[in-house]
């Protein structure tokens, strides 16, 4: 076991470090999930590109540099480090791009790679539909072949910020008359495509965080399939993999979250019962544990081993974890948790944000009870 | 940066479990339970092979006969030791005296033990109570002014009953304070009581899945509920998440070794309870083997601080020393 970084990892840390410390606003951007803030956050990540930080893990001729995930760690840590902006185009780099560099044709790769890393074309997901969310494999929303085109007709629905984004990549029902997860297949789709409708759908903190998509007859080219036709399923697994096992959520994120509750307390512990203390012990070992876990998670993908449905654990980890530690800010800033913004707002409302968006954690990317189900089945092997 | 252990490593980790897996068998640990007084050394088969394996010389610097390895790698050792549930104090020979005796200088002691002649235990101040005391010729007692070696017959030893009927447990009478040789004792002894509890939840997951796979209720096997599932989910998630811990525990020592004895008591303590429900009435008998792997995990969950010291300790660590918080800390 090694556990020491190398001096090449050291020094592109102090990179990663230096670059962000002159580039990072000031003041954080306005949520995501609002038209401003969308377009402030897609500039980020113009900038992001413009100094090829966007994402560093890729293959150089797509937009990356070429590195290790240990390297996407350190960059992670360095970038939740410096507090910067939340990336907008994160369906799009952590789930759709390790699709396409899996499943994608050459073209395709050049063609959707770049625009993505540059920040032209921000990616959505249309998978749930109203009558197929847990049970994904009840999807009904069609793409009848016409010629060179797919002709797509349906609804999908929980589609983060599709209100706002360029492109989709979605699931449809390619073979008429096939069931459950056969004949289904995944999709690319332009978000401003002829008979695709968007209604935008407020979140609980009342900003248009996610859309229900309409199809009506959307045409699109049969070169926007990805993977194998009718062969969706396994695609969208592996995408699910990405989601629920390495990419989406790094421990940074929670280690700094977990740092801020460490402050947050020490300013109000003189008004605080004993066993809060605890809590916030509790919410900054979590995160070190996620951390040592990714790391070792890491290495035994960088040897070559595959996240199947192990991911499942590492995503009830994180949601469980982040869950807990907004609630235990919560609990401590008292009759200030209810402030959203402005007058007396502790950090302008940001715990209260957090707190909301972790309630999502346990639904999004797949529900817990549907982890525990692939858990106590896949890995402990139990009946079903 | 490589955070796994190598095939060496993973060979030398494997090896002792197919023995300790092959050799202590329930079966054992039922005879052992209905009569404790045939836990000893005499004519003890398993305790003459840790000798011949080289297991009790682990640890110990190749020169004086040993296989020189770190504490990580004696991690999984006792991960397996956990898993079966061994009574002999193998770990606490191999993990603990052994490191220590070296850093004393006790050249002669450490050869003789390693090639199994004599065993050595541990005291300290954080150690009340000691589980089969008798196979020891003597102890390393670690505290201020102390720091050497004493024969057993030397020593106070009052027996005790523990809950678990294959530790004989006997109270040091030794007022002891804590120095930097005791520190040491109890990096290793917290690092790996940490990893035996990591066993003995694997253990019990696994008794638990295999008892829920052939009990049947309504029809079904129980297993196919997803409220059993739901649980032993979570058991697996919390464990799979307190390994890495107790890994990087034993190869930083400081405050991982808090949170990763930590991260093994909740462990443990969550996969008891779960692994009782999953068994129902069953599990709340002597009858059926969980009771020896449960009351295990009860009593090494207090060995070598407690939930309360390690907690304490953290909770000075981040509210009072100023620690250095937030993400690229955890490997610098």
């Amino acid at each position: 076991m090694n556990i020491n970084f190398t001096q090449e990892q050291q020094r592109f840390r102090a990179e990663v470090r230096a670059w962000l410390a002159d580039n990072v606003p000031a003041e954080r951007l306005p949520s995501f999930d609002t038209a401003e803030g969308f377009e402030l956050h897609r500039e980020w990540e113009k900038k992001l590109a413009a100094g090829n930080w966007g994402n560093v893990n890729w293959p150089i001729e797509y937009g990356g540099r070429g590195l290790d995930l240990i390297s996407w760690l350190i960059f992670e840590e360095e970038y939740y480090r410096a507090d910067a902006p939340l990336r907008v185009s994160q369906n799009g780099i952590f789930l759709l791009a390790p699709t396409i560099m899996e499943f994608g044709s050459d073209e395709q790769k050049a063609r959707f790679l770049p625009p993505m890393a540059a920040g032209d074309e921000i990616w959505a997901q249309a998978w749930s539909e109203p009558g197929a969310g847990s049970d994904m494999a009840a999807i009904t929303s069609k793409a009848e072949r016409d010629g060179d085109h797919y002709v797509i007709t349906g609804q999908k629905t929980w589609s983060s910020r599709a209100v706002f984004a360029d492109w989709c990549f979605g699931l449809f029902r390619t073979e008429a008359g096939s069931e459950r997860h056969k004949g289904l297949s995944k999709i690319l789709v332009p978000l401003d495509s002829h008979g695709l409708t968007r209604r935008p759908i407020a979140q609980l903190d009342g900003d248009p965080g996610f859309a229900e998509l309409f199809f009506d007859e959307v045409r699109v080219p049969v070169a926007n399939l990805l993977g194998p036709e009718h062969g969706g399923w396994g695609v969208a697994m592996a995408t699910a993999g990405f989601e629920r096992g390495l990419l989406l959520r790094s421990p940074a994120r929670f280690q700094e979250a977990a740092a801020r509750l460490v402050r947050l307390y020490q300013s109000h512990k003189h008004r605080l019962a004993s066993g809060v203390g605890e809590q916030v012990v509790q919410a900054w070992m979590n995160a070190e544990r996620f951390c040592a876990a990714t790391y070792q998670l890491v290495a035994r993908v960088q040897a070559g081993a595959s996240i199947s449905s192990e991911s499942s654990a590492n995503k009830l980890f994180w949601s469980e974890m982040d869950k807990h530690l907004h609630r235990t800010a919560m609990s401590i800033m008292g009759a200030q948790a209810e402030l959203q913004e402005g007058l007396d707002a502790i950090d302008n409302g940001r715990w209260l944000d957090g707190y909301m968006f972790s309630l999502a954690g346990p639904i999004y990317a797949g529900t817990n009870e549907v982890q525990r189900n692939i858990l106590a089945e896949r890995v402990l092997g139990l009946p079903r | 940066m490589d955070f796994r252990y190598s095939q060496d490593q993973l060979d030398l980790i494997d090896a002792a479990a197919n023995v300790l897996s092959g050799e202590n068998t329930v079966e054992r640990l039922r005879a052992f339970a209905a009569d404790p007084t045939t836990i000893c050394k005499s004519e003890n088969s398993l305790w003459q092979q840790f000798a011949e394996l080289g297991l009790f010389g682990f640890m110990a610097p190749e020169s004086l006969g040993g296989l020189a390895q770190p504490l990580e790698v004696m991690v999984g050792v006792a991960e397996s030791a956990g898993y079966v549930g061994l009574p002999e104090p193998l770990i606490e020979v191999a993990g603990i005296s052994v490191p220590l005796l070296n850093e004393l200088g006790f050249e002669d002691e450490l050869t003789a033990v390693a090639l199994g002649e004599l065993s050595v235990g541990v005291i300290s101040a954080l150690q009340t109570y000691q589980s089969n005391a008798h196979f020891h010729d003597s102890f390393l007692v670690a505290g201020a002014g102390v720091d050497n070696l004493q024969s057993r017959s030397s020593l106070k030893l009052t027996p005790c009953n523990s809950i678990d009927p294959l530790r004989q447990l006997t109270r040091v009478e030794l007022a002891l304070k804590q120095n930097a040789l005791a520190d040491r004792a109890n990096l290793h002894g917290a690092v790996l009581s940490a990893a035996q509890l990591l066993g003995l939840s694997r253990r019990m997951i696994d008794m638990s899945v295999e008892y829920a796979k052939e009990r049947k209720q309504f029809g079904k096997p129980i297993g196919s509920f997803q409220a059993i599932k739901h649980h032993l989910a979570n058991a697996y998630t919390q464990l799979e998440f307190a390994r890495p811990m107790v890994q990087l525990a034993a190869l930083q020592g400081g405050v991982a070794v808090h949170n990763a004895k930590i991260a093994a008591i909740d462990t443990a303590t969550l996969i008891a309870e779960t692994a009782i429900q999953v068994h129902g009435g069953m599990g709340y008998t002597y009858e059926v083997d969980l009771h020896l792997f449960m009351k295990r995990a009860w009593a090494l969950s207090a060995e070598w601080g407690d939930r309360n010291y390690h907690m304490r300790k953290l909770e000075q660590y981040l509210f009072t020393d100023g620690a250095t918080l937030g993400a690229s800390q955890t490997f610098s």
